[in-house]
């Protein structure tokens, strides 16, 4: 097995991909967030309701490949309980870490890190960020509200 | 004649990538040393613009440009080099079609009739057409192995019918179409009809005149030549009725601000200045094609394309996408709850070049209810080998995502 892809395929990813956190759709929930890729068809769409100012019963659908269904995994399995300002500074660490703009920061932990191979891969990086660029759109427009 | 097993050869971009498992042929083919000779001596040597100058050089240059015209029409058996249109390739060819040909004729509730598989490049252009003046687009319908509905067609084949185009390869699919008798049923009915031939041009022979096909389209990159040149063939009756969509140089007689008169098809339909090098490294891309024989190429690709697609029913959970009775080497696939582009990735990391995605065929991918197919597409310098190493990583793609 090659060594990049391991860096790729990390077991946490494999992992996330296998049995993703709260892998459900939600009609009824508040808001439906796309996340569309349309180079490759990659489709998610995360539901969640807004209580007391945070983020509840985030769950996502959807169909896409291991790097980008793992991703959203742990999107929503992060961004539960959290408000919005917490949100988006959580949002905007993991996009660093998989862009490597900056050093990784210590605290976001190994779930994190784990997709910052993806920019050796640049075919893959919108994998690694899709639905994290679709959930910080809606978090910049709404958190002034 | 040039023997298969020596071809990898030829292809200088195997030299610099000895590693490399190239099975994205439909995407692209690579290019023999002798195109990208003929395009780099051209710029080296011959570099002129055509048509204008009188000097020795723009002649001479002149005269090949148009020798390749001849080459390209005898290549495809068409009755005569003014049939032979440069484009930038199919895309170029069909748009070409749909806006000088078809739609000054187009009406509210004509009908144009395409197939269920064809290429973005030959949908898009012709629903923006319908669209335009209140036609309807009409889809000819496949079954689950990817062939279309004759009988069916047959149907849909009424005096509101002006148009046709069907592709004659499958790109996602690789189905081949039955063109001859399509061509026939559409002229039983006076309809013409366009071939799409971007897919079939590189290993299947064309005999134009005898499939009496009205237009047919294909792209020299196809073909193991450059990007960027393209050919339409159409029907003299046609051409000569069709009007140009671009005006400028190269394709008037005279001009006055008061009006301008122009030249005679195919100039008319290439105005400014055209790819010229384009046109020379495709003379040079049909030279090598004549070279090879064409019995024994197809015959290749069939077990290179049987071998392939028995090994891989053989992996539980692998699901071959497109199993027509006719088949070119194209096969596609999907695996059981892995994504075609995680596969492509594994196989990117192993010098194994793949397509993974819809492959410009959205509404072939909906059929088949896949967001996307992983596609292996054969050409002549692929190594029965490369057919058991790709296995073999299937094989552990499957077990490393299982
Ligand atoms: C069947 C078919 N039609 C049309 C096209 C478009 O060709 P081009 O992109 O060269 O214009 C392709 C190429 O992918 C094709 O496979």
């Amino acid at each position: 097995m090659n060594e990049r892809l391991k860096g790729l395929y990390k077991t946490i990813i494999l992992e996330h991909n296998k049995e993703p956190f709260f892998f459900e759709k939600n009609e009824k929930a508040t808001y439906g967030l796309k996340a569309y890729n349309q180079i490759c068809g990659d489709r998610f769409e995360l539901y969640f309701d807004v209580k007391n100012g945070l983020i509840s019963d985030l769950t996502f659908h959807g169909f896409g490949c291991a790097i980008s269904k793992a991703s959203t995994s742990v999107l929503v399995k992060n961004l539960r309980g959290k408000d919005f300002m917490e949100a988006l500074l959580f949002c905007r660490s993991f996009l660093s870490v998989a862009k490597n703009d900056e050093g990784l920061d210590e605290k976001l932990g190994e779930e994190l890190e784990a997709f910052s191979a993806a920019k050796e891969f640049p075919g893959r990086l919108k994998c690694a960020t899709l639905a994290w660029d679709e959930m910080i759109i809606f978090l910049e427009k709404n958190i002034t509200k | 004649m040039i023997e298969l097993k020596n071809i990898k050869s030829h292809f200088p971009i195997f030299s610099c990538h000895s590693d490399l498992v190239y099975l994205d042929n439909a995407a692209t083919t690579q290019k023999p040393q002798s195109v990208i000779e003929a395009i780099s001596n051209f710029y080296k040597k011959e570099n002129t613009n055509i048509h204008r100058g009188i000097y020795p050089l723009a002649v001479s240059t002149s005269q090949k440009y148009e020798a390749v015209r001849v080459k390209i029409a005898q290549f495809l058996n068409a009755n005569d080099p003014e049939e032979i249109v440069y484009t930038s390739g199919t895309t170029a060819s069909v748009n070409l079609v749909v806006h000088s040909f078809l739609r000054p004729q187009l009406k509210m509730d004509d009908e144009v009739i395409i197939s269920a598989m064809e290429h973005h490049a030959n949908l898009i252009p012709w629903q923006m057409a319908c669209k335009d003046v209140g036609a309807h687009l009409r889809v000819i319908p496949m079954n689950r192995l990817g062939e279309l509905d004759l009988k069916e067609f047959g149907e849909m084949l009424t005096t509101k019918v002006k148009m046709i185009a069907v592709t004659h390869i499958s790109n996602s699919l690789g189905s081949i179409n039955p063109i001859e008798e399509m061509i026939d049923m559409a002229h039983q009915k006076g309809i013409p009809i366009l071939v799409d031939g971007a897919q079939s041009v590189a290993h299947y022979p064309i005999d134009l005149q005898g499939l009496d096909v009205d237009f047919f389209t294909f792209s020299g990159h196809k073909l193991f030549g450059p990007t960027g040149i393209g050919v339409l063939y159409g029907k003299k009756q046609y051409l000569d009725k069709m009007q140009p969509i671009q005006f400028g140089g190269g394709m008037i007689k005279n001009v006055t601000f008061e009006k301008s008169i122009f030249s005679e098809v195919p100039q008319l339909f290439e105005a400014g200045t055209t790819n010229i090098s384009g046109v020379i490294g495709l003379g040079a891309a049909i030279d090598y094609v004549n070279e090879l024989n064409r019995d024994e190429v197809l015959g290749f690709l069939k077990r290179m394309e049987n071998n392939l697609t028995s090994k891989l029913l053989e992996v539980d959970g692998l699901r071959i996408i497109g199993q027509a009775k006719k088949k070119s080497a194209i096969v596609s696939f999907s695996m059981e709850s892995i994504h075609p582009h995680d596969i492509a990735t594994f196989l990117g990391a192993e010098n194994i070049a793949v397509r993974a995605g819809h492959h410009c065929t959205q509404p072939v991918m909906d059929f088949f209810q896949l967001p996307a197919t992983t596609r292996v597409s054969f050409s002549i310098y692929n190594q029965e080998e490369e057919v058991d190493f790709f296995v073999k990583k299937i094989k552990e793609i499957k077990q490393f995502f299982g």
